[in-house]
């Protein structure tokens, strides 16, 4: 049957179809290619041609508030006024209705009217970046311009300017817990303090619009496509800024005045945990942190840690009366200068005859003498229990960087002298936020609750966010702290400083420190770090309020802290509207 | 059916009016289909006048859109411009209300921060606390020593002493044209308002 006739046009087909598989192929392979392969750019690609134009949306970092809802840092903005140098020129501007022709060094003259630069001056940064680069096409006008002066600068209508908008931080109240609020960076990144330790709160998310815009600008409705900015939350501290404020001032004229390196007070709620005033001096204003050494743009006072000193005596006391060895009018008898049976040598601070001390004594007069003979009714182990749950050693809930944890040795290590020396605040180290908490447990009963600067954060939509605290421990017996506050109250009133720390009508507790500072290989000779700490009012305490000078000069003992604490225990009763003690301290006896 | 005996053609006679009585066997002629009727005008009318409207909605509501989105855009631009504005107001004030400015102002008026404080106990009369003036002197000196630094209001004028800013140092004597483009510094007087309705009384639970 298959002729070469028939099999001709059938060869036709063949062929036809064989070309006509191949266009296909070489089609669906193209599909193939622009559907699956290269989709997502041709996407990309389609969504530029359709989507053109974009706005940047920008979110703003959230505020940090005090206790009250003040504002302590917030966001403005700002803007960077750009150049063209390579456009730079005369302008047409039209006056009455003629257009006329300003020329560049008119134009650059009215710059600087509002920027506060001359005319020169802005020639000069053309003239600079035209010179770096005949085509130049950028040159900073200036930077961080006011809204104010944008709206002036773009009402020129300059076509060779233009802005850049940027958040900007800034702080209200600018010195004002400086130390703790922290600062960003001019890009806008957290440096310091609280900007930095709950950036995630803070923290916004830049989003986007975009959209087709007509030929006469305007959007067309519907092409809107939008990525919302997320605005950073709310973060409000425990702070609370008037007393913050005041407390700052006093510490700066105390430091100056004693001609101390620094100093710090800080106001613990005894109930809570929460601190209501950090401050300290020197400090940062952080809306001119230049202006601060770099040394003073931190925080002192929770990275120093030192040898409390005999502020933490009341602790070995606390100890012994829970511990059931000893009661306020046990009595030990000490010399001022005694060498113990292990070899230790231990001296007061000052001379007395030898004394038939009870524990309140031994607190008043603040010797070590009969510290050390209290504190070994206690094994070193158990001492080392109390003190670590007093929180020696174990850092704060603050979680400020790099804190210092504070160091305190297993008993093991104690030598003969670390012994007897941990009965009075020396062989561990602390911090004054540690310090105050350990009279935080006193205060409440032996209950020590978590310090906190940071109240709670409220996220955009919101959410409000409370921080995550260790849960409270009941370090002493109530009765032990008590015992100890009634103690603590004794020494207010009948040590030497009594006539100088009495805040009338109110019934305080208090303890000096003068802590020796470790210099070259060994302690500074003649220099302290100096504390008081009271615990107000004492017959129902609500604050701890602790003082501190580092090296006064003036007065070099724990009394340089007289003034500042007196003060600091004054405005803290007034800021918080404590009504005065009906009642006066029941005397114990200090020597039997 | 056709093998019909003839026999019984007889009695096919005989009963004539049968095949009445059987119509399911008779053949009918089908009538005519009716004529087809005209289509009537009025659903075409229907459908055309429906198109129409549906058309022209639809550009009703394109105009109307377009319309809205340039009053969309009218509004969008005054609300910029009521940013701004807000924004330069904002700027203006910023660190008027910090403690160290307003203490400041307090002080330059001669109000002092005082020792203790005293409470009247409005159940009984009786006075809490020391019950002693307030010393001439403020325990921390705000003015003079300003220790709490503020950029933002370095350069402000007080309030309160519109000669002097919180650094003690004496403002600049501004030019009187410029004094209009800062309203609120100097245009407060240190003078209280005088008293018309007797002494104001402070409101209480």
């Amino acid at each position: 049957m298959t002729t070469r006739a028939s099999r001709s046009p059938r060869r036709r087909t063949v062929a036809a179809l064989a070309v006509v598989l191949a266009v296909l192929c070489g089609f669906i392979i193209r599909l193939v290619d622009i559907q699956v392969v290269n989709a997502e750019g041709h996407i990309a690609d389609s969504q530029e041609l359709a989507f053109g134009a974009k706005t940047d949306l920008y979110g703003t970092r959230g505020e940090i508030v005090d206790a009250d809802g003040e504002a302590l840092a917030t966001s403005i903005l700002m803007y960077d006024g750009k150049l063209d140098p390579a456009h730079v020129g005369p302008i047409e501007r039209e006056v009455d209705g003629v257009e006329v022709e300003v020329p560049w060094d008119q134009v650059a003259a009215e710059m600087g009217a509002i920027t506060g630069q001359t005319a020169d001056e802005i020639m000069q940064i053309v003239d600079d970046a035209l010179a770096a680069d005949a085509g130049s096409r950028f040159a900073y006008l200036k930077r961080g311009l006011t809204t104010e002066q944008y709206r002036a600068l773009a009402d020129l209508r300059a076509p060779f300017l233009t802005f850049d908008m940027h958040p900007q931080r800034t702080y209200p109240d600018g010195a004002v817990a400086g130390n703790v609020v922290g600062f960003v960076g001019s890009d806008g990144q957290p440096l310091a303090g609280i900007e930095q330790i709950e950036n995630t709160c803070l923290a916004s998310a830049n989003g986007q619009v975009t959209y087709m815009r007509g030929a006469d600008g305007v959007v067309i409705p519907g092409t809107e496509v939008e990525t919302p900015a997320v605005d950073g939350g709310t973060l409000q501290l425990t702070i609370d800024r008037d007393l913050q404020w005041y407390l700052q001032q006093l510490i700066a004229e105390e430091v100056q005045n004693k001609r101390a390196n620094s100093g710090a007070i800080l106001v613990v709620e005894v109930a809570t945990g929460k601190i209501r005033a950090a401050a300290e001096y020197p400090t940062v204003d952080p809306n001119n942190v230049e202006a601060s050494a770099e040394a003073d743009r931190g925080s002192r006072l929770f990275l120093a840690s030192y040898e409390p000193g005999s502020t933490l005596k009341a602790i070995t006391a606390a100890s012994v009366i829970d511990a059931g060895v000893a009661t306020p009018d046990t009595t030990v008898t000490a010399g001022d200068y005694e060498t113990f049976p292990n070899g230790a040598r231990v001296g007061d601070f000052e001379s007395h005859p030898v004394l038939n001390y009870t524990l309140t004594g031994a607190l008043i007069d603040s010797s070590n003498v009969a510290l050390s003979k209290f504190g070994e009714m206690l094994s070193a182990d158990m001492r080392h229990d109390y003190l670590e749950r007093f929180g020696v050693g174990q850092g704060t809930a603050i979680g400020w960087p790099s804190e210092p944890q504070g160091v305190l040795y297993p008993a093991s290590e104690w030598d003969n002298q670390t012994f007897y020396a941990t009965t009075f605040g020396q062989g561990y180290t602390m911090t004054s936020p540690q310090v105050a908490s350990a009279y935080q447990a006193l205060a409440n009963d032996g209950l020590k609750m978590p310090l906190s600067l940071v109240e709670s954060c409220t996220l955009a939509d919101g959410t409000v966010v409370e921080p995550d605290l260790p849960e409270p421990e009941q370090v002493v017996s109530k009765e032990a702290a008590d015992a100890v506050t009634l103690m603590l109250e004794n020494v207010a009133v009948q040590a030497q400083m009594a006539e100088y720390i009495a805040v009338d009508g109110y019934r305080i507790a208090a303890k000096t420190g003068t802590a020796q500072v470790a210099g070259n290989g060994g302690y500074k000779a003649g220099v302290y770090f100096t504390s008081l700490i009271g615990i107000l009012p004492a017959d129902d305490p609500q604050y701890i309020v602790l003082t501190t000078l580092d090296e006064p000069t003036t007065i070099k003992s724990s009394a340089a802290n007289r003034q500042a604490f007196q003060k600091a225990m004054t405005q803290v009763l007034k800021n918080y509207r404590v009504l005065p003690s009906d009642s006066q301290t029941p005397l114990l006896p200090k020597t039997l | 059916m056709s093998a019909l005996p003839l026999t019984s053609a007889a009695a096919t006679a005989s009963a004539l009016p049968r095949p009445a009585e059987r119509p399911s066997r008779r053949l009918e002629v089908v009538a005519a289909p009716k004529p087809r009727r005209r289509p009537r005008l009025l659903y075409g009318i229907v459908a055309v006048t429906g198109a129409l409207t549906i058309g022209a909605a639809q550009m009703g509501l394109s105009i109307l859109t377009t319309q809205g989105s340039y009053e969309v855009s009218q509004l969008t631009r005054e609300q910029r411009d009521l940013t701004y504005q807000k924004q330069i107001l904002i700027d203006d004030v910023a660190g008027l209300n910090s403690p160290q400015f307003l203490a400041a102002n307090a002080s330059a008026l001669g109000m002092v921060i005082a020792e203790s404080p005293n409470y009247l106990r409005l159940s009984d009369g009786v006075v809490l606390g020391t019950g002693e003036a307030a010393p001439g002197a403020s325990t921390i000196d705000a003015l003079g020593r300003p220790s709490v630094p503020n950029a933002l209001i370095a350069d402000a004028p007080l309030v309160t002493a519109p000669t002097a800013t919180i650094e003690g140092v004496p403002v600049v004597a501004e030019p009187p044209a410029a004094d209009a483009a800062t309203p609120g510094a100097g245009t407060d007087t240190p003078t209280p308002p005088p008293v018309t309705d007797g002494l104001p009384v402070p409101r209480t639970h």
